[in-house]
């Protein structure tokens, strides 16, 4: 299992596609936090304004990161490497998990860095700006802030999941993309029109968003952990689901 | 070893191998003949556990390749050079490759020696040719020191020299006592590597043998014969059941008699022999000839007005 992980890993990094959504991931919400810490009006600035504003651009680095996921098993069907990859570990469900850990694990690492980071030097600017903040005692901005990179974690699984069931890098990318950005956006039209009480509750992605949301326990929204429950288990039958796939058909 | 046994796949309702049997012996490069569509890649996919037999199966050494825990190890196989992320380093190829086995770095810089590959092992394989492709196919079939070696087609799009190089590294391997199997559509390709054939046509066996009993089966064979009194000569064999056709005024050809029997009758009837030869058609020839009611899309004949 350990010689599968560092295979997935090697791959993961040998890619300067992967490099480029890196460094794009990273540096999105870099250059949104300090603009906003440096320009925006402070007169009431608190914590958790400023991990909202943290999360809300660290959400570009988590959809870049499940494009990432998506790309590292739809790009083996694109090349054919998935038949080398097959024929090196026969046992498939091993070869899953072991990218399933790599994509997991980078997404964390890479979010975590981000937001702390972020955190880091936007309330810096704050603090030189003589608005000190703090996050002692805000437990739901520390909340959103883990929040965001377990956001991430799963959203880079999904991605990874529909790259298994679709098996197209466009088509994957495009759904991971398109799903929070307008399919449920549609769908909340929809349900509004149709009288539904708070219809994002019915909604994966926008319950995910809870994750990395500050206010998240005052919204209308299902609230940070179900909204974060639910998105997860949507984004495991996704993935499971495609594991079954990639298993039984041929490579 | 490897066995074949009773293996049939199926894509839709097209059959792609039928219930297909043979062996492949350790020690010697077999080749693994058929026309395109025949066949080939489908038995090499579902020998390497890739794609799921209909019914039967592969073993290598009595053991199906998805029981193999660390298969780098025991059989390297090639089923195209393509299957290569283009933006990725050679060497970083390799290197997931070995890793994925548990095959230390080092092992990684050996191979790209082996095939002549170690200059330029850190470029992206998008800028390297075909030939080169194929080079880092065989670096990747060479990792783990494999007894058994599986190719599809690595002649492929290969200039002369690097036909010649792959045939020279399958015949070295062989020697070693390992186990090669190499499938062609080009039989001329493989004359001079090979020592046993299997020979498919539409998913079916249609042979497994050596190569000179595949001649001596399937191999046009005839006398021609040069002679002033030719017509006398071609009058006489025919009497005895040949069949003859003239090439010139002086020259036949004769089916159905031997040289013996056509220099016997030369001499009872006191005529002149300036040339008399077996022919024999060549490996093409005998190929096309046992896979012709084979042929998936069969062209017609070209045919000289």
């Amino acid at each position: 299992m350990i010689d599968t992980i560092r295979s997935e890993w090697i791959k993961l990094r040998t890619v300067r596609m992967n490099l480029i959504l890196f460094i794009l991931a990273v540096a999105f919400p870099v250059i949104v936090s300090v603009l906003v810490a440096a320009l925006a009006d402070v007169t009431d600035l608190k914590a958790s304004d400023i991990a909202g504003l943290v999360t809300g651009s660290s959400v570009v680095t988590a959809l870049l990161l499940g494009v990432v996921g998506a790309v590292s098993i739809s790009a083996e069907f694109a090349h054919g490497t998935i038949r080398p990859t097959f024929a090196a570990t026969p046992k498939r469900g091993r070869v899953l998990i072991a990218k399933a850990v790599v994509i997991a694990v980078f997404a964390a690492v890479a979010e975590a860095l981000v937001v702390l980071f972020c955190f880091a030097v936007s309330s810096a600017i704050a603090k030189s700006r003589g608005v000190p903040v703090s996050l002692s005692g805000d437990h739901e901005a520390r909340a959103a802030l883990i929040g965001i990179v377990v956001f991430a974690v799963i959203v880079s699984l999904l991605g990874f999941g529909l790259g298994m069931v679709i098996r197209n890098t466009p088509a994957a990318v495009a759904i991971l993309i398109l799903w929070p950005l307008v399919v449920e956006n549609i769908i909340f039209a929809i349900l509004s029109a149709a009288g539904v009480d708070n219809p994002q509750k019915f909604l994966p992605y926008i319950s995910g968003f809870g994750l990395g949301n500050p206010n998240a326990a005052t919204s209308d929204s299902l609230g940070r952990v179900a909204g974060g429950l639910y998105f997860a288990a949507v984004t495991a039958v996704v993935a499971l689901a495609g594991a079954v796939v990639t298993a039984r058909r041929d490579a | 070893m490897i066995t074949v046994s009773d293996l049939s796949k199926r894509f839709g309702r097209t059959t792609a191998v039928d219930h297909l049997s043979f062996e492949v012996r350790p020690g010697t490069v077999t080749g693994f003949l058929g026309p395109n569509g025949s066949g080939k890649s489908t038995t090499m996919r579902c020998m390497l556990g890739l794609d799921r037999p209909d019914t039967g199966g592969a073993s290598f050494d009595g053991r199906a390749y998805r029981q193999l825990s660390s298969p780098l190890h025991e059989v390297g196989a090639l089923l195209d050079a393509g299957y290569v992320h283009p933006g990725r380093s050679g060497r970083n190829h390799l290197r997931w490759l070995a890793a994925s086995n548990g095959l230390p770095k080092a092992r990684v810089d050996e191979v790209l020696d082996l095939v002549g590959l170690r200059s330029v092992g850190g470029r992206r394989v998008k800028t390297y040719s075909l030939g080169m492709r194929q080079r880092l196919g065989l670096a990747g079939v060479l990792l783990g020191d494999p007894h058994t070696v599986v190719l599809d087609e690595p002649a492929n799009g290969l200039d002369p020299e690097g036909i010649r190089w792959i045939r020279d590294v399958l015949v070295h391997l062989a020697s070693q006592g390992r186990t090669v199997l190499v499938s062609s559509h080009l039989l001329s390709e493989m004359a001079q590597m090979v020592n046993d054939l299997v020979v498919i046509g539409q998913g079916r066996l249609i042979e497994q043998c050596s190569v000179p009993e595949f001649v001596e089966r399937h191999a046009d064979r005839w006398v021609r014969v040069k002679s002033p009194g030719v017509a006398a000569l071609v009058g006489a064999a025919t009497g005895q059941g040949a069949q003859a056709s003239m090439i010139d005024a002086t020259t036949a050809e004769l089916r159905g008699i031997t040289t013996v029997e056509v220099g016997e009758l030369a001499a009872r009837s006191g005529i002149v022999l300036h040339e008399l030869s077996p022919q024999t058609g060549s490996l093409e020839d005998a190929f096309l000839q046992a896979t012709a009611t084979a042929q998936e899309f069969a062209a017609q004949p070209v045919v000289a007005s």
